[in-house]
């Protein structure tokens, strides 16, 4: 009989405790879930509608809490557009955590360098949670972050916060100016000329939309960053988390196992990575 | 591995007697195919063995179409299935490889593997596209089944070669041990002729162990010509012994259904922001030739296509992968 603790598609069911609307696209769940939920920053999870579908995130609050989950979500099809409507109080189910997360402790001694843009900002701030933990093993941490407007950028208390840490440097801009907003107009990559980094002692993390992560990539090459100095959080139809369903087959790579944070050098090979 | 033979009769008989402990299925051939049925003994006549491959690819057997994924099951009863060709036992081994991965094993997958007893049988003819010799992949195993039965004029030849294989012997009361090697010569005789058969049959194909590369590095215009062809109605992925892709639905209270899908279904690998690297037909049709010989290839012990044809039959385009190939070389 294969009893609940062994099956690998049953998920673990947590409540919501909190929504909290980020940006008129994207709310982020804080979910409780029924057992710890340990997790490495950079893992994802398949959440759950209970009954309509589940689909892949990775957590954006700290790794070092098992108790509370948070999960950032962006209203952008069927299952996403249901979760945005679920209130206090929800059951929902979470399946995980899944895959290859950011090896931060290869990270040690050095410059993190953090590419950011929309919504990618979410596994990017789970992972500066971990990055100030261990900050006293760091030189540095730079946060380069882009949103398409001022009302879009998500998490806007974080960057006070991040500027007030030492050694902490985060940095914003916008694709498309308002009244209210008096800092750079342009995309993400074009804030990496403002920061000042060691590059041979350095690592740079890239999150964000495809066509960021691709045109982020080819910025950072330039700089001089080698292809295995640059951390990528790949976004493919994670379905099954399991290294099973193939839904998320990117060459060789599951996804889903083999991810979803690869070096470049490990998928520059492959000419798919940026469909 | 040691071989044992059996009357016939005595062999049917035997069959009937384990049906109260096991599900038994067996290889039965009518005017239109070859498929799998479960054994009756008045039906035992109908039973053609060592025979091409059946309709159904093995998977079906550990993989079902649609199941619910969340639920316990009680105890899946012991099952014997006969009459697998080698190019669907080959096919397992990657389904294994998949399935009974050490982190993530798919605890349904391993309770069918746990109690079924796989017995082969030697390919003594073949099919029409039947071209396993071109995969480096024998019409017949002495490895990878539990036991391989042989049958020969009212005899029937056990090579066995598992424990689950010596358990299921000792049940046979009637079988007897063949120690004179000369009564097993028919069979070296009948591999040597489906050898010479597929030889024959697919001279001028490529050796498929060598593919990888030409797939990768073929041009375009081969994928748009043949998926000009192509419907995307997936019977390729479903008739495939090695392909097992699948889609979690979503179901109240949490549950989980399991069903087959496949590359060649638009949106497979569409995400919520609307970005679909498999949107264009010949992009998917693509998807699959770069899977089974290039990627999985890299990922897993072996190719992910064993030559046993089916895709080729089932195609409604009247798609042939070997032709493709042949254009490719």
């Amino acid at each position: 009989m294969a009893s609940d603790t062994n099956n690998i598609y049953k998920p673990l069911q947590a409540t919501l405790e909190e929504v909290i609307e980020e940006s008129p696209l994207i709310k982020t769940f804080v979910l409780i879930p029924d057992e710890e939920f340990v997790f490495k920053t950079g893992q994802f999870i398949e959440l759950a509608v209970d009954g309509v579908g589940e689909a892949p995130f990775t957590p954006s609050s700290s790794p070092l809490v098992t108790d509370r989950l948070e999960v950032t979500v962006m209203k952008t099809g069927y299952v996403t557009g249901i979760m945005h409507e679920l209130k206090p109080g929800a059951v929902m189910g979470i399946r995980g955590p899944y895959g290859r997360g950011y090896p931060i402790s290869e990270f040690n001694g050095k410059e993190v360098l953090i590419l950011g843009g929309g919504c990618g900002l979410a596994p990017i701030r789970s992972l500066l949670f971990a990055l100030e933990h261990m900050k006293d093993d760091l030189e540095k941490v730079m946060l380069c972050y882009g949103s398409k407007t001022p009302a879009d950028c998500i998490y806007k208390p974080l960057f006070s916060r991040l500027n007030s840490i030492d050694k902490f440097e985060a940095y914003r801009t916008v694709d498309v100016t308002d009244d209210d907003w008096d800092g750079p107009v342009g995309v993400a990559t074009a804030l990496l000329d403002q920061v000042k980094v060691k590059i041979e002692n350095s690592v740079a993390v890239v999150c964000g939309p495809p066509i960021m992560m691709k045109f982020g990539t080819i910025r950072l090459l330039e700089m001089g960053y080698r292809d295995d100095q640059i951390y990528l959080s790949m976004e493919k139809n994670m379905s099954c988390g399991l290294g099973k369903c193939g839904h998320c087959m990117m060459g060789e790579f599951f996804v889903c196992k083999d991810g979803p944070v690869f070096t470049y050098r490990e998928i520059k090979h492959n000419p798919e990575i940026w469909k | 591995m040691y071989y044992i033979s059996i009357k016939k009769e005595d062999w049917h008989r035997s069959l009937e007697k384990l049906l109260t402990s096991h599900d038994i299925f067996v290889p039965v051939k009518d005017e239109y195919s070859l498929d799998y049925e479960p054994f009756r003994l008045n039906q035992a006549d109908h039973i053609a063995y060592n025979l091409p491959k059946p309709a159904t690819p093995l998977k079906n057997f550990f993989l079902p179409v649609r199941e619910n994924v969340t639920s316990a099951r009680d105890k899946v009863r012991p099952r014997i299935i006969i009459g697998v060709p080698n190019c669907d036992i080959e096919a397992l081994g990657l389904l294994d490889e998949i399935y009974l991965d050490e982190a993530f094993a798919d605890p349904f997958y391993r309770n069918r593997r746990k109690s079924t007893i796989l017995i082969s049988s030697d390919c003594f003819s073949v099919n029409e596209h039947c071209h396993c010799t071109s995969y480096g992949v024998k019409p017949y195993t002495t490895d990878h089944a539990d036991m391989v039965l042989l049958s020969d004029g009212d005899e029937i030849f056990l090579r066995v070669i598992s424990g689950k294989g010596e358990e299921l012997v000792r049940q046979l009361s009637s079988a007897s041990g063949v120690s004179d090697p000369v009564r097993l010569r028919f069979a070296d005789e009948r591999h040597r002729e489906t050898e010479a058969l597929l030889a024959e049959r697919n001279r001028g194909l490529p050796d498929y162990t060598t593919t990888g590369e030409i797939v990768r590095k073929a041009n375009d215009h081969i994928w748009v010509k043949y998926a000009s062809k192509c419907v995307s109605c997936g019977a390729c992925t479903t008739i495939c012994p090695t392909c097992s892709c699948f889609l979690l639905i979503d179901k109240p209270d949490f549950e989980k259904v399991k069903q087959t899908d496949a590359c060649q279904y638009p949106g497979f690998q569409r995400v919520a922001g609307g970005e679909d690297a498999l949107f264009e037909l010949r992009h998917r049709f693509r998807n699959r030739y770069m899977c089974k010989y290039v990627w999985r290839p890299q990922k897993f012990k072996s190719l992910a296509c064993t030559g046993c044809g089916r895709c080729i039959e089932a195609c409604i385009g009247k798609i042939s992968k070997n032709e493709l190939f042949m254009e490719l070389i």
